[in-house]
């Protein structure tokens, strides 16, 4: 899942100060399981939003809304006339969800409330790690099925660094040397061998090297224009 | 009607316990609630919207509510029957509106017993003319003439029958139908519709030798002469035979007596006696002598006089059938003295009535035969419904006879298939999972006050006292809200799996092939998971829970604080609040500056709330939460911290001055303590 982390108020704020109908528009998928963007986040923010404006004796009017997916159209389409009766909208969603919106209602402020941050997963309740970097070329099964290219902070792909100390990156103390986990799960599967092997210079062509990419299906394409 | 509109549960739609085993549905849990929040008032219209009787039901029911209650599981169920006595005693409801007749027809109902006045009660709410038929010059029934007033006060019955009254249901007195009035006579007065709820007023008796001695009598007659005279014929050395509820009344009644000696000869051991446990003990505990598993052979006597019984040791009461059997060991004969014997072994009916009336149908034991959905009697336009249908009920269950057969005369009269949703056969949420009971805190039990043995056999006053405010608050906080408690939108939730990990009790899962989670009816109703649930999937099926929303206007609507500076709104927990005498106080003394929102367990009280609170005008929001050692719940502390923390954050992010909100974990809702660290945030807030 998108992993997004909320954006200080401060900045928020002064996003949108010079609105006076808003509406906070959660995501109802990825960010909302990330505790960033779901409808519990919404109330907050906007109650936050109409506590700052009353004690800087503004008037401004704060909508809450959410939908399933920023990133439908169909699902943003629904929610068309609340946002077509804002001045701005404030989103929770990823940033794909941010520019559905703006795409979809080029009339209308769209501004982001969290910075969309990474792809990965709660490793316990509250605690987020990242998992994945979108390389556009899955090198997992060679890896233990751990991924060197997000979780190791120079993306190495022949073995640690000089810097992992004690089963730890030295960028961090607080991030395992997931090359130290590959040995060990290589290790228990008796696969050891394998990391004998030289992986060449990693293509990065199909990751963000090249931006932006697409995927078409070809089998799945209508002839139609849903946007 | 379920007033509280409590939701119910879309996967299984499980019902309470105690609402389940009610004869007539009453809401229980929801009453209990409403008095948990100190919403008297409210409650009691709750119970009378069900109950036609309540004083009365609070104090005789046999409360299979609290047989099956939940807390069982834990320790010691909740004092349902005793919370709805506190409501019956203390509130009354003032009809203000009449209900309008709507309908020209008139109906007869004959007695003015539990069945008899229920089904008066709902059809005059239905709008209907209701004429009760009554041979005593007193309403009630058998509750008038069978049970003591040292149980049941009259004034209990006579109030609650009193409202009945006010909905434009006629008594008329000393009037004996057969005699009096006649299925003809009714008709001839344009009754449409007759109810039979005359209940069964004979003594059964034993076939055995000695039975017609003198200083041999009936229950239900001694019972009747000494509850409506004070006083009865009986000699020194009483002995009740029968091991009910009638048997346990004949012989506390007989005590007050002043007789040297009380016994009671029962079939049954003291583990199947058929009365409440609580029945056996107060006789007990008054001086009654119990002579179990013993069974009459034949009655003694001297000079035509009674002067002990015969007895043989029971070998079983039940037989493999589990039916009613009793045999006897051989040669195992003794003799309980007694000048007095009391027969209490069961009722019959005195049909005289039907004379002359040879289509309403009769059973072998003497009971009328209806259609057991219509209540209808093989005579068109004739009814009947209570004990002389049941042949032995409770008063409950009179009662659910009388309500059912009020719809269904109306059903019958309107042509219609009106339907009382109560009725419904729901399941009852399951038993605490084994595992969980150890998470659940245990609650005393709050006693019941009662008048001292000594002072009680002078007299037949009321022997329980009934519950104060405190204790009934109490009690009624112990309630675990059995399938009221949360429960998850299937269409919101998207499994995140927040409430599985973070639920104290263990209760959410996401059961295998589902994608969205499920809470079942362990819930306690802490509100952690509903607060949390970032998709706001999760809600509590009671609108009572209103996690301090409604509260929070409703203290904010008076104008008068507009102006007040500085304003505090005070979010506390109800369960560290129950005690009358100290709340009024601290509220008077808090009056001006302060506030307060109570919630029944601050885990329910979501961060946003505290800022809506700022938005309304509070210049300051104080949290006073119970600590861990004296909370309801378990790690509600820990989440309060949690969530004063980010609360904090939220506000700093507004450029708020921290000492704006504060929280405070304190040992009573109600003492000085809240008085002190309110009266230091008034003077904290002045200096800001």
């Amino acid at each position: 899942m998108i992993v997004a982390a909320s954006k200080p108020f401060q900045e928020i704020k002064q996003m949108l100060s010079e609105f006076r109908k808003i509406c906070v528009l959660g995501c109802g998928s990825c960010v909302t399981i990330c505790h960033t963007g779901g409808e519990k986040q919404v109330a907050e923010l906007a109650a936050q939003l109409r506590l700052s404006a009353k004690l800087e004796g503004r008037q401004i009017e704060v909508k809450e809304d959410s939908t399933l997916r920023q990133c439908e159209w169909e699902f943003i389409d629904n929610i068309r006339e609340v946002i077509e009766d804002c001045d701005a909208v404030l989103s929770i969603a990823c940033g794909v969800g941010v520019q559905y919106m703006a795409e979809k209602f080029p009339k209308i402020r769209i501004f982001p409330g969290v910075n969309t941050t990474f792809m990965g997963g709660p490793t316990e309740q509250g605690i987020f790690w990242e998992r994945c970097a979108g390389c556009g070329n899955c090198i997992l099964a060679t890896t233990g099925g751990l991924c060197p290219v997000s979780r190791c902070a120079k993306s190495l792909m022949n073995g640690p660094c000089g810097g992992s100390q004690n089963g730890r990156c030295e960028v961090s103390q607080e991030t395992p040397c997931v090359w130290n986990q590959i040995y060990d799960q290589l290790d228990t599967q008796q696969l050891l061998k394998t990391m004998e092997t030289i992986v060449p210079p990693k293509d990065w062509t199909t990751g963000a090297e090249n931006h932006p990419r697409k995927m078409v299906l070809e089998h799945l394409v209508v002839k139609k224009q849903i946007n | 009607m379920n007033t509280t509109g409590t939701k119910s549960d879309k996967k299984t739609d499980e019902e309470a316990p105690c609402i389940v085993a009610c004869p007539i549905r009453q809401d229980a849990r929801d009453y209990i609630q409403l008095i948990a929040r100190r919403r008297f008032q409210e409650a009691y219209q709750l119970v009378r919207s069900r109950n036609p009787l309540p004083s009365a039901c609070g104090r005789i029911c046999t409360h299979p509510c609290e047989t099956k209650c939940r807390r069982n599981s834990t320790e010691t169920p909740i004092a349902i029957a005793w919370l709805k006595r506190f409501l019956g005693d203390n509130f009354s409801e003032e009809i203000s509106k009449i209900p309008i007749e709507k309908y020209p027809e008139r109906i007869a109902i004959i007695g003015a017993g539990p069945a008899g006045l229920a089904a008066a009660n709902d059809l005059a709410l239905l709008g209907y003319s209701c004429t009760i038929f009554e041979s005593n010059s007193t309403p009630g029934g058998m509750l008038r003439m069978g049970v003591p007033t040292y149980r049941l006060p009259r004034m209990a019955i006579d109030n609650d029958v009193e409202f009945i009254k006010k909905l434009g249901v006629e008594i008329k007195y000393n009037t004996t139908f057969g005699t009096d009035i006649t299925f003809d006579s009714l008709k001839k007065e344009g009754f449409s519709a007759i109810f039979i709820g005359v209940g069964l007023l004979e003594s059964r008796t034993l076939n055995i030798e000695g039975v017609q001695l003198d200083g041999v009598i009936r229950g239900v007659p001694f019972l009747h002469e000494v509850n409506t005279t004070g006083r009865a014929h009986i000699g020194k050395n009483v002995l009740v035979i029968g091991g009910g509820a009638v048997a346990m009344d004949c012989a506390r009644t007989a005590l007050r007596l002043k007789p040297d000696k009380v016994s009671v000869a029962s079939l049954e051991s003291r583990k199947e006696m058929p009365t409440t446990d609580f029945e056996i003990e107060e006789a007990v505990h008054e001086g009654v002598i119990l002579h179990n598993s013993v069974g009459p052979k034949r009655i003694l006597g001297k000079d035509g006089r009674a002067t002990g019984l015969e007895t043989l040791k029971v070998k079983y009461v039940f037989d493999e059938q589990k039916r009613f059997n009793p045999a006897f060991y051989d040669g195992s004969e003794s003799v309980i003295d007694a000048d007095t014997i009391i027969l209490a072994i069961g009722q019959a009916s005195d049909l005289s009535f039907l004379k002359g009336q040879e289509r309403i149908q009769v059973t072998r034991s003497g009971t009328l035969v209806v259609n057991p959905t219509t209540f209808s009697t093989a005579l068109h336009g004739v009814y009947a419904g209570g004990d002389i249908v049941l042949g032995r009920g409770t008063m409950t269950e009179g009662m659910a006879q009388g309500k059912k057969a009020a719809l269904a005369i109306h059903n019958a009269l309107r042509n219609t298939t009106l339907k009382d949703e109560k009725w419904n056969n729901k399941t009852a949420v399951s038993d605490i999972a084994p595992s969980r009971i150890a998470l659940i805190k245990k609650e005393q039990k709050q006693e019941m006050p009662t008048m001292s043995s000594e002072k009680r056999l002078d007299n037949f006053d009321e022997v329980e006292l009934g519950f104060s405010i405190n204790a009934a608050v109490k009690e009624a906080q112990r309630c675990m809200n059995c399938g009221a408690g949360a429960f998850v939108d299937d269409n919101l939730c998207v499994g995140c799996l927040t409430c599985v990990r973070i639920c104290p009790f263990e209760v959410p899962e996401i059961k295998k092939g589902d994608t969205t989670a499920y809470i079942n009816g362990d819930c306690q109703s802490c509100g952690l998971c509903v607060v949390e649930c970032p998709a706001r999937a999760i809600s509590f099926k009671t609108p009572l829970e209103d996690q301090g929303k409604d509260t929070l206007q409703a203290a904010l609507q008076d104008t008068f604080i507009q102006g007040v500076k500085p304003l505090i709104i005070n979010f506390y927990c109800q369960y560290g609040a129950y005690n009358e005498d100290k709340i009024d106080t601290i509220n008077n003394l808090l009056f001006f500056h302060v506030r307060r929102v109570g919630v029944l367990g601050l885990g329910k009280v979501d961060p946003s709330l505290y800022l809506k609170a700022f938005e309304l005008g509070a210049h300051g929001v104080l949290v006073t939460a119970c600590k861990d050692d004296t909370c309801h719940f378990c790690k509600e502390q820990e989440w309060i911290e949690r969530r004063t923390k980010f609360t904090a954050q939220l506000l700093s992010g507004l450029g708020m001055d921290a000492r704006r909100f504060k929280t405070h974990f304190i040992s009573s809702q109600n003492g000085k303590e809240i008085l002190d660290i309110a009266f230091n945030m008034i003077e904290e807030l002045r200096n800001i």
